[in-house]
């Protein structure tokens, strides 16, 4: 193992010194996981593009930092995984503030796209020869040159909003017409924008529009709270694997810091996160079922869910937002008297999920609808570095509880389930297979739990400028958190990336030359809703005019009659 | 086919009724819930120590006069993280089973505590009662019904 290990690490270093071409600035490693190379900008590209050429290193994510207040300059970073090795592989570049550009590293890394994006509208690094440097992150009225992650831009300033503002979005191919779906329709909650390219029925591309709920948290994170209070907001990110955000921050704070929460912590941490798996599992089978217009599956997964819910409440005091990570461990510990109820309960989910599973096996009609839709290939998966289950449904059998293992995960070992068709089917039969894996797993967590504290004491000040890479896999993906310590008690950087992120990007791959009325299921929405928030537009039918109603009007009358209480 | 719909039938016709009587029949979370946060101002000494840890900075100390020190509770934006609960050395702040906290009124969103402190002869600001026999001298102590009770 150890040998094998010290090889990969020479290889990652002859591939950095070797693409770099002796512009390879300084090399080291932070943590035993973690290798840490400076690179001139001018070599970025060649770098990681040896790193997933050679080694078959995965892109994780990018960080852009404004670090003039440390040393002068601003800094991209990299992050890779070599799963197999389990190392994270970091790749930064300094990019003088006065010529805020680098080289794009898209080209040679697909998955990069976003990201990249991402620290151009936020810091303003300039990522050159981005096949689609468009705006992403910001507002569409958002002022140009204004970057919100600057360190001396403020957390609380509002630029003034400008109503006429459109996205840019690409134009129908010739012959085909665009069919818009969003930014609200029913089934999510959440707004996205989609305008499919049709022919006929069948689509034959699309360009989209998100981020309209973007709230600013690594802002918060790093301007306003302390290390202590970001866990309740890292909780707060998503509002079904809170405890997997709360958990990968104060993972990457302790790597950082040098603390080892103690081993009963560990286990807590892996029985409450797999606990959110079986809820967050349940839930999204439910929601499926809802999508295809199958309510009952819908309303019967959720019955086998809420129990789950309740156990969580009867732990730590709520149903969601557990409020139990601190850095350096947990603030309350799991009470021994839940325990015969929770293993009551999980008896009775598997049951119920050995029921329903031989239940919707064999229902011709539920194939019907998942069977090679939104069908993605292995080798676009790879490319696009989708992850969780799509990923795992394509073949791609990587599993941040078994690439990175963390909390407990390291004795009490996941078996990894994977399908090989790629569509929604195998989504399904995956995510199908995981639930029963979570709850073997909450069991065996159970049996193994070690007494002792829960938390560790945490004596010094956090040091700064030290830097925390964690990876925890959520029920959707893996969700990576980074963080660089700074001096006044909160990260100088905090860096957030969900597992959606990634697997939006092969949404465009996915429901490609899909017929328009299995995009709800692929793309997890419903119908297109052609209720239009920015305006409305009234015919008289006798006399033919037409009258425009703007935003403004349209609040206003909404006012009027909610006051009114009509 | 046929089968599978059965067994979909059998499933939904075990679960039988599941709906809870909410609200038309009481529903109480469970012992350990984190609902609204109460202040037991018989037990307030006015530390402040709860204002110091609150991740959402909805609770406000300022001494008013001399003699008392007014804390302020802005808990419509209370996360429930119970941290002040947590470090209360009295005790004095509970996060109770109350759940049902929509309101037409914002102003029921906000609990005021005014605590009776001695204030120091020297520099005139309020002080914790050094010793247990002054606590129970000076808690009760208070400006009326309104402010005290929280």
């Amino acid at each position: 193992m150890s040998t094998e290990h010290e090889r990969t690490l020479a290889a990652v270093h002859q591939v950095a010194a070797e693409r770099s071409n002796g512009s390879l600035l300084c090399a080291t490693q932070p943590h035993s996981d973690t290798l840490h190379f400076v690179v001139d900008r001018s070599a970025m590209r060649a770098v990681t593009g040896g790193l997933v050429d050679h080694l078959g290193a995965r892109f994780l994510i990018s960080v852009g930092t404004d670090r003039r207040p440390l040393s002068g300059d601003f800094g991209v970073l990299h992050i890779f995984s070599l799963d197999r090795d389990h190392l994270y592989v970091l790749v930064e570049s300094p990019i003088p503030a006065d010529d805020l550009r680098i080289d794009s590293i898209t080209p040679v890394v697909p998955g990069a796209a976003w990201a990249e994006r991402e620290f151009q509208d936020a810091v303003g690094v300039r990522a050159e020869g981005h096949p689609d440097p468009r705006r992403l992150l910001l507002p569409d009225d958002w002022p140009e040159g204004l970057y919100p992650l600057r360190r001396d831009f403020p957390y609380n300033f509002r630029p003034p909003a400008d109503d006429a503002a459109r996205p840019k979005l690409a134009g129908a191919p010739a012959g085909a017409s665009v069919f818009p779906m969003g930014p609200f329709f029913p089934v999510l909650e959440e707004p996205s924008y989609w305008r499919l390219f049709v022919e006929g029925e069948r689509i034959v591309g699309c360009d989209t529009r998100l981020f309209y709920n973007h709230r600013g948290i690594e802002k918060l994170g790093d301007s306003v709270l302390t290390y202590s209070a970001i866990p309740h907001l890292a909780e707060r990110i998503c509002g079904i694997c809170g405890f997997i955000h709360s958990t990968c921050y104060c993972q990457a704070v302790e790597k950082a810091a040098g603390i080892e929460a103690p081993r009963r912590a560990r286990y807590i941490r892996t029985i409450m996160l797999e606990l959110e798996r079986i809820h967050s599992h349940l839930l999204w089978l439910g929601i499926a079922g809802h999508i295809l217009g199958f309510e009952t599956v819908l309303m019967q997964t959720w019955r086998i869910r809420e129990p789950v819910m309740w156990l969580c409440e009867a732990i730590c005091g709520n149903r969601k937002t557990y409020g139990m990570n601190t850095v350096g461990g947990l603030r309350r510990d799991l009470p021994d008297s839940v325990r015969p109820e929770l293993l009551r309960v999980l008896a009775e989910v598997e049951k119920e999920v050995v029921a329903v599973r031989e239940a919707v096996a064999g229902d011709s009609a539920l194939h019907a609808r998942t069977q090679g839709v939104g069908t993605l290939s292995e080798e676009t998966a790879r490319s696009i570095c989708v992850v969780g289950p799509p990923a795992r449904a394509s073949g791609v059998a990587i599993d941040a509880r078994i690439d990175h293992p963390y909390a407990a995960y390291d004795e009490i070992r996941p078996r990894i389930v994977t399908e090989e068709a790629g569509d929604v089917w195998a989504r399904v039969v995956v995510r199908l297979g995981e639930l029963a894996e979570s709850i073997r797993l909450v069991g065996e967590g159970l049996s193994s739990i070690p007494d002792g504290p829960v938390c560790a004491e945490i004596k010094d000040e956090i040091p700064p400028g030290k830097i925390g890479v964690s990876v925890v896999e959520a029920p959707r993906g893996e969700a990576i958190h980074f963080v660089l310590t700074g001096g006044d008690n909160r990260p100088y950087r905090w860096r957030v990336r969900a597992p959606t992120y990634p697997n939006l990007q092969a949404l465009p791959a996915a429901i490609r030359d899909g017929n328009i009325a299995d995009t709800p299921i692929t793309l997890g929405s419903l119908d297109p809703c052609f209720s239009c928030t920015e305006r409305v537009e009234t015919i008289d039918r006798r006399t033919k005019a037409v009258r425009v109603f703007s935003r403004a009007e349209l609040l206003k009358m909404c006012r009027a009659r909610a006051k009114g209480g009509g | 086919m046929l089968v599978s719909k059965v067994r979909e039938a059998l499933i939904c016709l075990k679960a039988g009724r599941v709906t809870l009587g909410y609200p038309f029949a009481p529903n109480d979370p469970k012992p350990g819930f984190r609902g609204k946060v109460t202040v037991d101002p018989d037990l307030c000494f006015g530390c402040g120590g709860c204002a110091n840890v609150c991740e959402a900075g909805v609770i406000v100390v300022s001494d008013r006069e001399q003699h008392y020190r007014l804390l302020e509770f802005f808990w419509g934006r209370c996360t429930y993280c119970a941290r002040c609960e947590e470090v209360c050395p009295e005790g004095a702040i509970r996060l109770s089973g109350q759940f049902e906290t929509a309101t037409d009124d914002a102003r029921d969103l906000c609990m005021r505590l005014e605590v009776f402190m001695g204030p120091c002869q020297r520099c005139g600001r309020c002080f914790p009662p050094p010793t247990p026999l002054d606590k129970m001298m000076t808690t009760g102590f208070r400006h009326g019904l309104e402010g005290g009770r929280a």
